[in-house]
């Protein structure tokens, strides 16, 4: 995944890693095909399967990275080539993920009576399988990982070589030494997207990489050109030198532009933006920079003479670099007496903190020339109604709300902005938001600012100089007149501005309805920002932009149905098909079916839910996954293996599926209002916490598989494979339909989707044992 | 001369001929195959969009697009798309770059700036209408092959550099027109201060591929002003109540 985010985008590496996973289905599909024979020859089957997965897990990487396959994200709708190597580049990675799963499968079927400890098993190792590559992340760069984690299965294989091993088994035992050792000593290279922000700055003149940090949060990047500058939206009345700096990529996209200290009262080129909006009305004493990345706003601060600032930022690697490495690049910024540093998400940082502020300053969101969506199904927790309520809460009375993002056509960010401002007022009952929200523009940029108290006459006054000053244009003022909106900087019509005036009407909600993009406001339920694509437009955008330019509005989502689509296919071929060529009744086999799909897509839709409600409580969405998966899949193992000793657990399917459904309903209502209740406790209380939340649910849901695996045994052991491909393959499909549903309908609904998946597992359960319970009887 | 030496020679005329045909129709044919793709471009998705300076019309139709992107793309190059040219760059969509060039209103007295050569297609488009086109490109491949380019298509008034354009060209200032293609989210002063008064600036912005919104500066009396155009007018769609 790391691998793939780095050389293309995370959208990509998750669809690939999808389609990958639906090795699972095949190897269940080939199992149930060829289970005799597989099963017969388990002892010399399951070593070479094992040998043959470690060889390509260690190659995949290198033979994905050739000149003749690498594809291209941004090429795959204009390129004629890139079609066809995203293909060659799922089958890459398909097939570890088939061998490996050929060899548990097999397993499952070959020991199907000790299921309840081998699942368990499966699950633990699942599980730190997960925080192993997590580890390895922090000592070693991405693209030497593949070849270190190819050591398992291989040494796996050593560990079953029988007695007498045949030649079959020799001969990929040495394979896959000679591919891991290779691949050791000469990792590949990688080779991003030359759309990527690294990439275009490769190519500037003298352009070098001056540090490399791999970790967990990503790989990140020092680099320096004399010729990279960092001026966003800078004033054209600016007539210094614009100073080349150093800058951050991670995982070879740009984080930020290192600042140079400041001096009090020495201008910058932020000082030229529409960013320095907030420090034209008083001299602010208190500052929060949110998100504060390389710093450029908190430098800005500092020299607007700002007593005390707090800066948060969620990447603790970024703010190690910016202490150590980087410390002289930064003079020394983090050490600044001014200056406090929090390492914690910036959302959860706001529901603890109990400091109010005169400024808090949020992150610009998107980037200049926009991301063709690609930040689409990125969850944004900072720019939801919830999040600007808590901002507002931490305001001194006569304290500012400062947000900026970057002018895109057809407008999308700055509308989206301006409704979640407007709703958050109205819900604190601010009956004319206009007295409260300023906003200044300029060629390319727009910023908000939202104050506690109305502004008054001489603040007013004092924006409009500001504007003169810097050839910018006041878009929002409590008292704007229509000829002062595009003095400097006209648009093409003024649509953009009634756009604003509605949204801060009673009637913003009918905007919602008639506009071609989603701006209806973010919620924490829902908190994707920078989703704008709404399906009913489509024929009208492709209409205007033309058929070919619609991916590249909202390339991020539409990716993720991408990935659904090709998955259920994919599932459709690999699962629906052979079941008509599999004796047996039609019926069974859909009740077979329903269970087992119904636990894999309760179970990853459960997963996906609780990480993403954890990333808020944990403030760090890496120790919020791995919090979740790691817990979870103990929980299960344990469940899983408390089943094949207490046969109760395993004799009361219904009980036990039950217990899911009624924990997930509770959850559904209850988990968000315990998590904000007890957000601001220590680390080691909210890790029992979350264990407490965790653990009785995920316990139950380990037992459903193995209890249909030992029902399938003494029924029909020739379809164990194909239920075991079942449930992969779901698993694959229900994480891109997670995404979507979390998307058009929120996390609640992904909840209630895991309950009612759990209910059909429950139906078809019973109908299949009662099926039993008849042939039995007229038996 | 015989009657057998004359079929003789006849037959080696008609010889010759033939191998003349085989060889250089094909490649008129093709050349010929461009010429009607441009001119339906040009007539379709140039002029029919609202494009009305004929120096303009006349220069799009006269720049073959095709020798401006990889070969295997030259089956795209009059297409209603941009196309990748490698290094992370795009040459425009044909509308776009008739449109930039409209909007820098040519005239046949005047000295251009253009930042981002890319293949050199707008600097061609520039070069059929106005005086003297001066061109910077940061990426040495990018910009040696749109100089070699250029001077295999006869176009003498194009001066290519190998350069970081925030400088500009200060020699060569102060310019009646600037386009810049390789935006940054910044204007670099010093291209403010070689704009002639007077002189037009276009840069266009956007992501990769995607529709771009053309940003126009005016320098009239030391005075800057931008103006935002969308190529494509965005009306949202109006439902019925």
């Amino acid at each position: 995944m790391q691998i793939l985010a780095i050389t293309q985008w995370h959208h990509f590496a998750y669809m690939i890693i999808s389609l990958a996973l639906l090795g699972f289905g095949a190897a269940g599909t080939g199992l149930a095909l060829f289970r005799t024979a597989l099963t017969n020859r388990y002892d010399q089957v399951f070593p070479v399967l094992m040998f043959l997965c470690g060889a390509a897990m260690a190659a995949g990487t290198g033979i994905s990275q050739h000149s003749a396959i690498r594809f291209d994200s941004y090429l795959l709708f204009t390129g004629a080539f890139h079609p066809g190597r995203l293909m060659l580049t799922y089958g890459i990675f398909f097939i570890p993920f088939c061998l490996a799963a050929l060899a548990i499968g097999l397993t499952f079927t070959k020991y199907s009576r000790r299921i309840g400890v081998l699942y368990f098993w499966n699950l633990v190792g699942s599980g730190a399988g997960g925080l192993l590559a997590l580890g390895l992340m922090w000592v070693f760069p991405p693209r030497e990982i593949p070849a270190i984690l190819a050591l398992i299965p291989v040494f796996s294989g050593f560990l079953a070589i029988p007695r007498k091993p045949g030649a079959m088994m020799l001969l990929t035992a040495t394979l896959s030494l000679i591919c891991v050792t290779a691949t050791i000593l000469r990792p590949p290279a990688l080779v991003p997207s030359e759309y990527k922000g690294l990439s275009r700055a490769m190519q500037l003149p003298e352009a070098q990489t001056t540090l490399e940090k791999n970790s967990p949060y990503g790989f990140m990047l020092v680099f320096s050109s004399p010729a990279l500058r960092y001026a966003p939206g800078l004033s054209l009345t600016y007539t210094d030198a614009v100073p080349a700096r150093k800058a951050v990529f991670n995982n070879g996209d740009w984080v930020g532009s290192l600042p140079a200290r400041q001096q009090q009262d020495a201008p910058s080129v932020m000082d030229f933006s529409t960013a320095a909006l907030p420090y034209t009305l008083e001299q602010r004493h208190t500052a929060l920079v949110l998100n504060m990345s390389t710093g450029m706003h908190v430098v800005q601060a500092i020299s607007q003479g700002v007593e005390r600032v707090t800066a948060v930022e969620p990447n603790p690697v970024l703010l190690s670099l910016l202490a150590e490495e980087l410390a002289g690049d930064v003079g020394r910024l983090l050490k600044h007496p001014a200056l406090t540093v929090i390492n914690s998400d910036s959302r959860t940082w706001l529901l603890t903190d109990p400091l109010l502020y005169d400024l808090i300053v949020l992150p610009t969101i998107d980037t200049f020339g926009g991301t063709a969506g690609l930040n689409a199904i990125q969850e944004h927790y900072l720019f939801t109604k919830e999040a600007f309520g808590n901002v507002w809460r931490r305001l001194t009375p006569r304290g500012v709300l400062s947000l900026t993002c970057w002018m895109d056509y057809p407008p999308r960010h700055a509308l989206k902005m301006l409704a979640t401002l407007a709703d958050m007022l109205a819900e604190r009952g601010i009956e004319n938001p206009r007295n409260h929200i300023a906003a200044v523009r300029s060629w390319g940029a727009i910023t908000f600012m939202v104050k506690k108290t109305p502004f008054h006459p001489e603040e007013i006054s004092n924006i409009r100089a500001f504007c003169r000053r810097l050839n910018f244009d006041p878009a929002l003022l409590p008292n704007i007149q229509a000829a002062e909106r595009a003095f400097f900087n006209a648009l093409q019509d003024d649509l953009f501005f009634n756009h604003l005036d509605q949204l801060l009407s009673p009637e913003r909600t009918s905007l919602y309805a008639t506009y071609d993009f989603n701006i209806r406001p973010a919620t924490d339920d829902r908190p994707y920002f920078a989703q704008f694509l709404r399906w009913k437009s489509l024929p009208n955008i492709a209409e205007h932009f033309g058929n070919r330019t619609v991916p590249f509005f909202e390339i991020g989502y539409l990716v993720v149905f991408l990935t659904l689509l090709q998955a259920a296919l994919a599932a459709v071929l690999l699962i629906i098909v052979p079941l008509f060529h599999k004796p047996g009744q039609r019926r069974v086999k859909a009740q077979i079916f329903f269970y087992f799909s119904g636990i894999g897509i309760g179970y990853i839709f459960v997963e996906m839910a609780m990480i993403q409600r954890f990333v808020l409580y944990f403030g760090n969405p890496l120790h919020a996954a791995a919090a979740v998966i790691s817990m979870m899949l103990m929980a299960s193992g344990m469940g899983s293996y408390a089943s094949a000793r207490i046969k109760a657990l395993w004799t009361k399917p219904s009980a036990i599926l039950a217990g899911i459904i009624l924990l997930l309903l509770l959850e559904s209502v209850f988990l968000t209002p315990l998590l904000l209740k007890t957000i601001g406790m220590p680390p080691v209380s909210k890790i029992l916490m979350a264990l407490l939340i965790l653990f009785p649910a995920a316990f139950l849901m380990g037992i459903p598989f193995p209890a249909g695996i030992r029902m399938l045994t003494e029924e029909s052991e020739s379809d164990i494979p194909w239920a075991w491909g079942i449930n992969g393959c779901f698993s694959v499909i229900s994480t891109a339909l997670a995404t979507i549903i979390a998307v058009e309908a929120g996390f609640t609904a992904v909840m209630l989707c895991a309950a009612l998946a759990y209910g059909l597992t429950l139906a078809a359960g019973r109908l299949y044992r009662q099926g039993s319970m008849k042939v039995e009887y007229e038996t | 001369m015989g009657m057998a030496q004359e079929e003789a020679a006849m037959n080696k005329r008609w010889s010759l001929i033939s191998i003349f045909i085989l060889l250089f129709t094909p490649s008129a044919l093709a050349d010929d195959a461009y010429q009607t793709r441009r001119e339906a471009m040009v007539r379709t998705q140039i002029a029919e969009r609202g494009i009305r300076d004929k120096a303009t019309l006349q220069a799009m139709r006269a720049v073959p697009r095709h020798l401006f992107v990889p070969p295997h793309l030259a089956g795209s190059a009059y297409e209603d798309q941009p196309l990748p040219i490698g290094y992370g760059q795009t040459i425009s969509q044909p509308y776009i770059v008739a449109f930039m060039t409209e909007l820098i209103r040519p005239k046949a007295t005047q000295k251009v700036l253009e930042i981002g050569s890319g293949s050199g297609y707008q600097a061609a488009v520039l070069a059929e209408i106005v005086k003297q086109v001066y061109t910077i490109e940061i990426v040495p491949e990018l910009g040696n092959a749109s100089r070699e380019r250029l001077q295999k298509q006869g176009y003498r008034n194009v001066q290519v550099r190998v350069a970081d354009g925030y400088d500009g060209w200060p020699e060569q200032a102060p310019f009646d027109a600037i386009v810049v293609t390789a935006a940054a989210d910044y204007i670099p002063p010093p291209l403010i201060t070689q704009l002639k008064d007077g002189g037009r600036m276009v840069i266009p912005v956007g992501a990769p591929f995607l529709v771009q919104t053309l940003m126009l500066v005016e320098k009239d009396k030391g005075k800057v002003k931008t103006t935002s155009l969308l190529p494509v007018r965005f009306v949202p769609f109006r439902r019925s109540p």
